[in-house]
């Protein structure tokens, strides 16, 4: 039958050597156990197959490791040699699938013949682009090292910041002490200190004239009454006197307390019938006249008796405030000093807001009107501590500054980055162009005009999972984040995909998912030095 | 990208993640469909209804020796009125229905059949009409059981087999062919055209009411939301109910989101309450259960019951509306209602679902047999954005080592989406970019809508402008222009002879004197989107019925066929490119019947839900019955963005599908299989390889579709029509003739599943060999679901071969060795297929393939295992487009295959451990694991034989004996 004539079997991939596909270092568990048929051992030990099972172009092992030089096995992976080149493991999925593998330029991944072997000049390719990316690299490190001196200047300069910082706050933080001291001494005098106080002669003297001043109202008040008394009984004479009878002891007696009381002549009243009394006080003011300073006697009737309610202890501290200083604003202003550096910004730009409102619908005195409780004493105080805060935080910034510096998470364990604090590089896509302010914003500006939108501000270098902060790898990602939102989308972000290159550079902008764009660079900063063994393949 | 994202976004707003019901109409916004079923309720609610459609006897006019006749057909209620019947019998035995109205004022449009079918059917030569006082009959078929009859009084069309009724035509009497009329003025009004004596002008009465109403309800002008429709025509629409007596169960009429066994739409409990609609359009997130028209159109339609199998292709190319009722359990009545058009009815007789699709696509076509690459894994986005992109997609699936042949580039490859013109600033290589992609023996697909930007400094408007063959607008003076991705577009008018050749010559790679895109390859494929058309500023997002067509047509006559002439001549285009022609590779997302003769379709911008998962498969099988097997859903869900589970449930789905595409809306993440973290990353690549690895078995299904028209995807009711526990399953269903019985998974945290098993058969799991015994009466089994498993299983009494080496990309797999997977019946016995071919070229035209039968039988207590010449037994039926008359066992692409081995053998089922496995009495290397045999009723793992490398050729006959 025809059938039996065709039915010639097809010898499976004739002629491969065990070892075919293994790399050198697996070798030695590749020997043969003495026959075709003697058994060998799985990679992993989980089956014992025969010998002539290695590279017989069907798959024995769970692990793929009887087929290193064949595409049998799913899982395994195969050796080549590359002579002339570097040797590489390919996927067992790659071998003898009609592609001449490029990282196995000798061939060896396809059946004879198909593939040529390339790795001479694979090699010299590989080589001559190992040399290029050197060159870069030992440009772009020499301008990283620069970067990094730029550090070491910084870490100086900011030490030395901080050593001055620090020394004037020292020196603030007595004059604050001192000034705090006095104007909180004038508000907590103690009970003692009072009656110490009132020890003063000036003070003993003011209650003196105080009792004196009290004493001569009574006696005056007194007096007034009887004149009144007096006063009556002249008037019920003048009044009531019968003129006709000629007596003239009644008549001067009359005529003399008209001339003393500003009385009109009672003959002549009498006419005209009406009151009298307020010429008569026309006439007495007209009488007096006042020595300077003097109380006048409608002063003293009025204002005599608050005079004497005064309370002489507040007048005594009143007294001791007069010889320190005046005070500062209301509380209102005064919470600067609680509100943390932080937030410090964020609350003057509010407060401002507020106190105009309030301002405007009269709540709150302007920021400038003087609290009329606040001594001077407080308020010179108060500007010491201000001027200690802004020493503070100036402090602060630059030890913030100086920790960033070296931290991994910030300019790098070197520093290497700090020299790129605030360099903005930009880059015209065509429609936009997008701006990138390192460790601040990045940016999305249109060409033809228009406002530009925010991408986000940097947030964190590549935190995947894996990549530990400091490596190279970790600085190849930069993160800027919750930029504006993008109408129906998220808020819009960037990703700084960055390389080593001689020059800080924006290559390409994209935006692989809406408004999440990637933006890749190079910069020297991230070209490291090379080391020993490549710096010494580079003299070859 | 901006711009028309938030355009899109517009679109959202009102509510999200819900059709906008509000665009598209509902029967009772459509003035002819509202006309049509109230016709229907008038002919229910009467006691006398007899259709006014008559034969005129005296007419009648056979042609013998053509199997056909022509009659003269009048309506009682337009006596002057003229139409014409023409009844044949092709030699296949379908029945073709054709009436018309003749001497009208205007034509009716009868060119929708000529844009469906291949050819003009044969007419028997056998077929012997016998005419009558009453009707016209003829009788014929193998057993001469087949006989259909005209009535004349009233006009029936009735389809007998062995004396049962299968199908009937305007057995209701809902026949109603409006004919056109001027539009009536004032006085006019009256309905009577006839003579008029005195006594009728005196009773002015309506005497037409009872059949058409009182009103003329939308006759000359139709307003739907801003748009108005001006209706120049005036009343044209067709009217035909259809019957299956004996048949409870109907299926087809894609494209709509709905179970496979098409629920009513009439009676009591309809469990829809408008018709099936059928008016391509684009349906922005659709629902999941709904009988809403989507993007293509299939007016066939299956009748089934497990007596017979009955179909009708309904050849109309406007709005159709299809109501769907049954009577009984055992019988369905429908309704189609058509806006305008011929009545061009072609009644399939079966009697089984293989008889019916012979039928179907002897008519229509069958599905080309698609480039080998096509039935891989594509990866698509919208959008891969620059070159670099494209280059980086690439490397990270290799990195991943998970396999993928094609690379897709939506709208935004385009400069200002001028398709073909690539836009430089991120695409600035297009070239380099496809040959970096084919090097790795990849594809790229690029997407070419219909519509195009309306400025003179794109070339193809320019020269379509000039050729004059864009759409015109209403009056047909003026270029339409609507608004569309490329914001103020105008859109090519294909029905235009004109425009075919110089579409053609733009898909040329090499310059010549014309524009050509010569910034692609001879690899390059195509994608149309759009083509329904989908106009954003249009009445429903298409465009304006009253838009005018080369000839004269109204957009409305054509609408459904719209969308299959784009992608009929980029098909051509795509093979006229190279000589000699290289298979195209083009998907479309509008359709129509014929569709698949021009490549794959998929089901448009489904949801990332489980209900879309679930429906997409419903959806795939309806248009594998249709005709159409070349079908998937777009993977992950268009919209939104799908949870790891979700994901790999749908990649599970996608393996499965005939067409089988990941895409992603532009607003979504990034998703591709490798963006995935442990264990779902895994899984993936798993799912991609199982589907890599079983590409024989895809391939040798399209095979078959391509030459019998059995679909790729096959329901139970197609592969056992007689068993009625499988007519309504459509969430499982077979892989071609393979035996692999599918059952995806569409639903969260699912660890097991329920199978139904059809007969009393054996089928094994594919992962486990576990055993599962069926019933003659079915039998449901449950099986382990994991996520990290798709349920199948393969059917007792199958070979299924597989190629099971992981490569990058298929056709990196050309060389690879074959595992056969023998699955012995329950009497021990098992057969399978495998047909093979260079994968691109038209050479198997010329004989250059193999299709082998491997077969395992009984001798005595033994088992043979052999493999036989399937081509040599059958040249004819071996491949599509030409019948061979001989086979050459030596052909070129058999020799380049030659040294292509079998290299595993695997037999689940045996009784005992055999005692020897040779070939040609060559021991071979073997083991076996102890299990459940075949012919036990036993639940259990399989016993499996594995035989390594017989060494024997996939192309040649062998014989493997296993001595027991």
């Amino acid at each position: 039958m025809l059938w039996l004539l065709l039915a010639l079997p097809i010898p499976s991939l004739a002629g491969i050597e065990k070892t075919s596909g293994v790399p050198p270092s697996l070798l030695p568990r590749y020997r043969s156990p003495g026959s075709n048929s003697a058994s060998w051992s799985c990679l992993d030990g989980s089956k014992s197959i025969p010998w002539s099972a290695v590279n017989d172009d069907y798959c024995d092992c769970p692990d793929g490791s009887d087929e290193p030089g064949t595409g049998a096995c799913p899982n395994g992976t195969s050796y080549c040699r590359n002579e002339g080149h570097i040797g590489s493991l390919i996927p067992s999925t790659r071998v003898g699938d009609g592609l001449c593998e490029p990282e196995c330029c000798d061939g060896s991944d396809e059946r004879p013949g198909l593939c040529l072997n390339v790795c001479k000049e694979v090699g010299e390719a590989y080589q001559k682009q190992q040399e290029a990316e050197r060159k870069v690299r030992r440009t772009g490190s020499k301008i990283r090292s620069l970067y990094i001196a730029h550090a070491q200047k910084e870490k100086k300069r900011l030490e030395s910041q901080i050593a001055a910082a620090e020394a004037e706050i020292t020196v603030r933080e007595k004059e604050v002490a001192r000034l705090k001291d006095l104007a909180d001494t004038t508000e907590s005098l103690s009970e003692a200190a009072i009656q110490h106080k009132k020890e003063s002669p000036l003070y003993k003297s003011l209650i003196e004239h105080s009792l004196a001043l009290k004493s001569l109202q009574r006696e005056y008040k007194k007096h007034l009454e009887r004149e009144k008394a007096l006063g009556d009984i002249l008037d019920a004479l003048r009044l009531g006197y019968n003129p006709n009878y000629q007596d003239m002891a009644v008549l001067e007696a009359v005529r003399g307390w008209e001339a003393l009381a500003g009385l009109p002549h009672i003959n002549d009243v009498r006419k005209e019938e009406g009151s009298t009394e307020d010429e008569g006080a026309v006439a007495e003011q007209q009488e007096e006249t006042l020595g300077e300073g003097e109380w006048s006697a409608a002063k003293l009737d009025k204002e005599l008796d608050s005079l004497l309610k005064s309370d002489y202890e507040t007048l005594l501290i009143e007294h001791d405030k007069h010889l320190g200083a005046p005070a500062g604003g209301s509380l209102l202003f005064n919470l600067t000093a609680y509100i943390p550096d932080v937030f410090l910004p964020q609350y003057l730009a509010f407060r401002n807001t507020l106190v105009s409102w309030l301002e405007t619908f009269g709540i709150a005195k302007g920021i400038n009107d003087d609290s009329a409780d606040t001594s001077a004493a407080r308020k010179t105080y108060q500007d010491a501590e201000k001027a200690l805060q802004s020493a503070q935080k100036d402090l602060d910034k630059a030890q913030n500054e100086l920790e960033r510096l070296y931290e991994p998470e910030w300019y790098g364990s070197e520093g290497e980055w700090k020299k790129l604090d605030g360099t903005c590089l930009s880059k015209d896509a065509g429609e936009y162009t997008y701006e990138i302010c390192l460790f601040g914003e990045a940016k999305q500006k249109p060409n033809k005009g228009g406002s530009f939108q925010s991408l986000g501000k940097f947030t964190h270098w590549n935190n995947a999972p894996g990549v530990e902060p400091g490596s190279p790898e970790y600085y190849t990602k930069q993160y800027y984040e919750r930029g504006s939102k993008c109408w129906n989308g998220p808020m819009r972000s960037v990703t700084v995909l960055t390389s080593c290159g001689t020059e800080n550079v924006l290559l390409t902008v994209a935006e692989p998912e809406k408004c999440e764009y990637h933006i890749t660079m190079t910069s020297p900063a991230l070209c490291l030095p090379l080391d020993d063994s490549e710096a010494h393949r580079d003299e070859l | 990208m901006r711009a028309l994202s938030s355009f899109l976004l517009l679109t959202i707003v009102p509510a999200a993640f819900a059709v906008k019901s509000q665009d598209f109409k509902t029967c009772a916004q459509a003035a002819f469909c509202r006309r049509g079923r109230a016709l229907s309720a008038r002919a229910q609610e009467s006691q006398a209804w007899k259709s006014p459609y008559s034969v005129d006897p005296s007419s009648v006019a056979v042609s013998p020796e053509q199997a056909s006749f022509v009659a003269a057909v009048k309506s009682s209620l337009y006596p002057n009125i003229k139409f014409s019947l023409d009844v044949r019998v092709h030699d296949d035995g379908v029945v073709r229905v054709r009436m018309d109205e003749v001497d009208g004022l205007r034509k009716r449009y009868d060119e929708a059949a000529s844009w469906a079918l291949t050819a003009e059917p044969t007419i028997s030569p056998d077929v012997k009409w016998a005419v009558s006082k009453k009707d016209v009959r003829a009788t014929y078929g193998a057993k001469n059981d087949i006989e259909v009859v005209v009535s004349y009084d009233p006009l029936t069309v009735i389809l007998y087999r062995g004396g049962k009724a299968q199908v009937v035509l305007n057995g209701r009497g809902l026949l109603h062919m409006e004919h056109f009329r001027t539009k009536a003025t004032g006085e006019e009004k009256a309905p009577v055209d006839a003579p008029a004596d005195d006594s009728q002008v005196v009773m002015q009465v309506n005497n037409r009411a009872w059949f058409e109403g009182e009103e003329e309800d939308g006759f000359w002008e139709e307003k739907f939301g801003s748009w108005t429709d001006s209706k120049p025509k005036g009343p044209e629409s067709l009217s035909i109910d259809i019957n299956f007596p004996n048949h409870g169960h109907v299926y087809g009429i894609p494209q709509h989101a709905t179970r496979l066994d098409l629920p009513t739409t009439t009676g009591e409990n309809a469990h829809f309450s408008d018709p099936y609609r059928l008016y391509n359009a684009d349906v922005f997130e659709y629902l999941a259960d709904s009988p809403m028209s989507l993007y293509g159109s299939i007016p066939f339609m299956h009748a089934h019951s497990a007596e017979s199998t009955v179909a009708i292709f309904n050849a109309v190319g406007s709005e159709t509306w299809i109501d769907v009722g049954h009577p009984s359990a055992t019988s369905t009545e429908t309704h189609w209602i058509s806006e305008s058009g011929i009545l061009d009815v072609f009644i399939m007789p079966g009697p089984t679902p293989a008889d019916v699709f012979a039928q179907y696509t002897r008519l229509t076509g069958t599905p080309a047999l698609p480039a080998h690459w096509a039935l891989a894994y594509h990866q698509c986005r919208w959008n891969y954005i620059s070159s670099d992109d494209v280059r980086d997609v690439q490397r990270r699936f290799d990195a991943e080592d998970m396999p993928v042949d094609v690379f897709w580039l939506d709208i935004e490859y385009a400069e200002e989406h001028k398709y073909f013109i690539w836009d430089k600033k991120t695409f600035p290589d297009p070239v380099d970019m496809m040959h970096d992609v084919e090097a790795i023996g990849r594809k790229m697909v690029v997407i070419i809508d219909p519509h195009l930007k309306r400025t003179d400094d794109y070339p193809v408007y320019k020269e379509a402008k000039e050729l004059g063959v864009l759409v015109k607008s209403p009056g047909g003076e003026n270029n339409y222009e609507g608004w569309c991705w490329s914001g103020s577009s105008a859109w090519i008018d294909f029905f235009n002879p004109s425009s075919w050749d110089w579409w053609k010559s733009l898909f040329i790679t090499e310059q010549g004197d014309k524009w050509s895109w010569t910034e692609s390859t001879v690899d390059t494929y195509i994608w149309n989107d759009m083509n329904e058309p989908s106009i954003f500023n249009g009445p429903e997002i298409s465009m304006p019925r009253d838009n005018v067509h080369h000839g004269g047509w109204e957009h409305r006559d054509i609408h459904n066929i719209n969308g299959v002439l784009l992608h009929n001549l980029t098909s051509q285009a795509l093979m006229s490119r190279t000589d000699p022609p290289r298979r195209p590779f083009v998907l479309t997302r509008s359709f129509y019947a014929g569709s698949q003769r021009f490549g794959a379709m998929w089901t448009g911008d489904n949801l990332g839900t489980w209900e879309h998962m679930a429906v997409g498969v419903k959806m795939v099988l309806v248009n594998n019955i249709g005709g159409f097997s070349f079908a998937g859903s777009d993977v992950g869900g268009f919209f939104g963005n799908p949870e790891p589970e979700m994901l790999v449930r749908w990649y599970g789905v996608g393996i499965f599908s005939p067409f089988f595409r990941a895409h992603a809306h532009i607003d979504t993440k990034r998703r591709e299989p490798y963006l995935l973290d442990e264990p779902y990353k895994s899984i993936l690549r798993s799912l991609l390889r199982l589907r890599y690895s079983l590409l024989p078995v895809w391939y040798t299904a399209f095979r078959e579709t391509s030459v019998t028209g059995l679909p790729v995807l096959r329901p139970h009711w197609v592969v056992f029509p007689k068993d009625e526990g499988g007519f309504s399953l459509d969430d499982q269903y077979f892989l071609g003739s393979s035996g692999l019985l599918v059952k995806p998974i569409t639903d969260k945290g699912v660890t097991e599943t329920s199978i139904y098993l059809p007969e009393d058969q054996v089928y094994y799991d594919y992962y486990s060999y576990e055993a599962y015994r069926g019933a003659s009466k079915g039998k449901n089994v449950t099986v382990p679901a994991a996520l990290d498993r798709v349920p199948f299983l393969v059917r007792g009494g199958s070979i299924v071969p597989t190629r099971e080496r992981p490569r990058r990309s298929s056709m990196l797999m050309k060389r690879d060795p074959f595992t056969l997977r023998v699955a012995l019946d329950t009497s021990g016995a098992a057969a399978g297929e495998l047909y093979l071919d260079d994968g691109e070229t038209f050479s198997h035209r010329d004989g250059k393939f193999i299709w082998r039968k491997f077969v395992a039988s009984k001798q005595h207590k033994d088992l043979r295992i052999k493999s036989v010449d399937l081509a040599a037994q059958r040249p004819g039926e071996a491949v599509d487009g030409v019948a061979l008359s001989n086979y050459n066992g030596a052909n070129d692409f058999a020799k380049d295959i030659a040294t292509v081995r079998v290299e595993r053998v695997v037999v689940f089922g045996l009784s005992t451990k055999p005692k020897s496995v040779q070939v040609g009495g060559k021991e071979l290397y073997w083991e076996y694991t102890p299990g459940v045999a075949s012919d036990t009723k036993k639940q259990g793992t399989a016993s499996v034989l594995v035989i390594k490398d017989p060494g024997v050729g996939v192309s040649s006959d062998w014989e493997i004996a296993v001595q027991v």
